[in-house]
């Protein structure tokens, strides 16, 4: 009896997630849809980029500077072992360019940005307002959804490029208080070992993490069925698809980029 | 513009499933261009989802839906597109933006057509808001008003571009009788200055036989009664008396 209970539970599960996968695949074709040629609301873009990527920026920042310094104060005690400080500035720029950075930003911006670009549509599409706006000729993917997609695949790229920066500084200075390091050594030790490939890299996978989180939180949003306690369904849903999606993709990417 | 003689709605043996719910069964309804049709009806009867079938929001499961000509049942996009630019609707749970102010909210039907200056825009919110008693308030976030407010911002959101087929549900639902009636007399005004055709859901039975000169009494997804508002109350089905007169004896 367990075992069957077990197998119904991962054959629903299975059902359920290749039901959302498909939801996705199917919102993400309306997106491509509308954006050849590109016929969206302007305003509403701007609106977003400013509230997603502005207001994104101090926690974006705060967080990066730490994980800079973070990452050179773990590295100090091989340094020392290894009387290696000539490749501190390699090791913390390749890790912030290839990795940590898109990705631990990406984190950060799924859960401010991404549950709240949720919660709102959510919250629109059970007080009716997605039909309010049907009701009037408006198509709400291009009106509310396409613009949303492309803000935050662009705030994603735009705070991932500073979040590095800020993060290459805050690992330097973490350098030369902790480890007794010159600001010459780690820099040499990036600009002679960090190509632009590296850095390349990372706003690539910006890009796609941002056009994942954009599309589950979108997605998440418009599908919603039922009232508020749904609604905090949908938040926690997309917060989950967003990260697991950045893993994987992660992953992938990491295999399949120079 | 509505063209008087034509048919503006023709609703044709509708059914539709909602879930396990059969909520409409073989519905039938016409309206003509011009006309004004109260919708009466217990809760849960059909009477909103018939309005969100004349808009296209909701497709039936068999049956015909055409406004003004055109059969909405076939779902294809561009068809509801043009079909609901000439549609102004009040949601019963108003359906107000809340990203927007008020202004912005009675505004955007207009201002998406792209053919009306920002200076008749403004001038034309303000008469509107004036006119449904909230001069003033273009500036109020829409969380700011209560209910019977954003029920008046909702109305004035919906026949600001004038439109020829005005959707209202639930228009008095929270008002005071003083302000249902002055939004009743507002929303005749409307009709007449504009000749377009009104359909009207709603619970008020007196004040919705004082508006409209055509009832229709939807139960369990059929119409009981369809006719002379003046002549409802003499219905020969029990079930119309009774929920006219607001009896607690009979079938309901």
């Amino acid at each position: 009896m367990i075992g069957e209970g077990l197998i119904t539970g991962i054959g629903r599960g299975t059902m359920a997630a290749w039901r959302e996968l498909g939801g996705i695949t199917v919102l993400t074709g309306q997106v491509l849809r509308a954006l050849v040629p590109p016929t969206m609301d302007r305003p509403e873009l701007l609106r977003n980029l400013y509230r997603m990527g502005n207001r994104s920026l101090p926690i974006i920042a705060l967080t990066a500077f730490f994980v800079g310094g973070i990452m050179v104060v773990q590295a100090g005690v091989l340094v020392r072992q290894l009387n290696a400080a000539g490749l501190v500035g390699w090791g913390a720029g390749y890790a912030i360019f290839r990795e940590v950075g898109p990705m631990l930003i990406a984190l950060m911006f799924s859960g401010r940005v991404g549950s709240n670009n949720t919660a709102e549509l959510a919250t629109m599409t059970v007080t009716e307002q997605l039909d309010g706006l049907r009701a009037l000729a408006i198509d709400p993917i291009r009106y509310l959804v396409v613009p949303r997609v492309l803000a935050m695949t662009i705030c994603l790229i735009c705070l991932v490029i500073l979040g590095d920066i800020i993060a290459l500084y805050g690992g330097a200075l973490f350098a030369m208080l902790v480890l007794d390091l010159e600001y010459a050594t780690l820099h040499y030790s990036l600009v002679d070992n960090i190509g632009w490939l590296d850095f390349i890299h990372g706003v690539v996978k910006a890009g796609v993490f941002g056009a994942a989180i954009a599309m589950s939180s979108c997605y998440f949003g418009v599908s919603v069925r039922g009232g508020a306690v749904c609604v905090g369904k949908a938040v926690n849903a997309a917060v989950v698809a967003a990260a697991i999606s950045i893993v994987l993709l992660d992953f992938f990417l990491t295999y399949l980029l120079p | 513009m509505s063209e008087p003689g034509r048919t503006a709605i023709d609703v044709h043996d509708v059914q539709l499933r909602l879930g396990h719910r059969q909520v409409l069964q073989g519905l039938h309804l016409k309206v003509a261009e011009g006309g004004r049709l109260g919708i009466l009806g217990p809760a849960a009867g059909g009477k909103s989802v018939l309005l969100k079938l004349l808009v296209g929001l909701l497709q039936p499961d068999a049956g015909r839906v055409e406004i003004r000509g055109t059969d909405l049942s076939s779902g294809d996009e561009k068809v509801l597109m043009r079909v609901r630019r000439d549609i102004g609707m009040l949601f019963q749970n108003y359906a107000l933006f809340d990203f927007m102010t008020v202004g912005e909210n009675v505004a955007f039907p207009l201002a998406r057509r792209g053919d009306v200056e920002a200076d008749e825009i403004r001038d034309r919110v303000e008469a509107r808001l004036r006119s449904v008693g909230l001069a003033g308030s273009a500036h109020k976030m829409p969380s700011e008003l209560s209910g019977g407010m954003k029920k008046r911002v909702g109305i004035a959101r919906a026949t600001i571009a004038r439109p020829a087929l005005v959707l209202y549900d639930e228009p008095t639902a929270g008002l005071d009788p003083v302000t249902t009636q002055k939004m009743y007399d507002l929303l005749s005004a409307d009709q007449e200055e504009t000749g377009c055709t009104v359909l009207a859901v709603s619970s008020d039975v007196k004040a919705l036989m004082g508006f409209a000169s055509e009832l229709a009494l939807i139960h369990e997804g059929r119409i009981r009664y369809a006719g002379s508002s003046s002549e409802i109350a003499d219905s020969s089905d029990a079930l119309v008396r009774q929920f006219v007169s607001g009896s607690e004896d009979g079938p309901l």
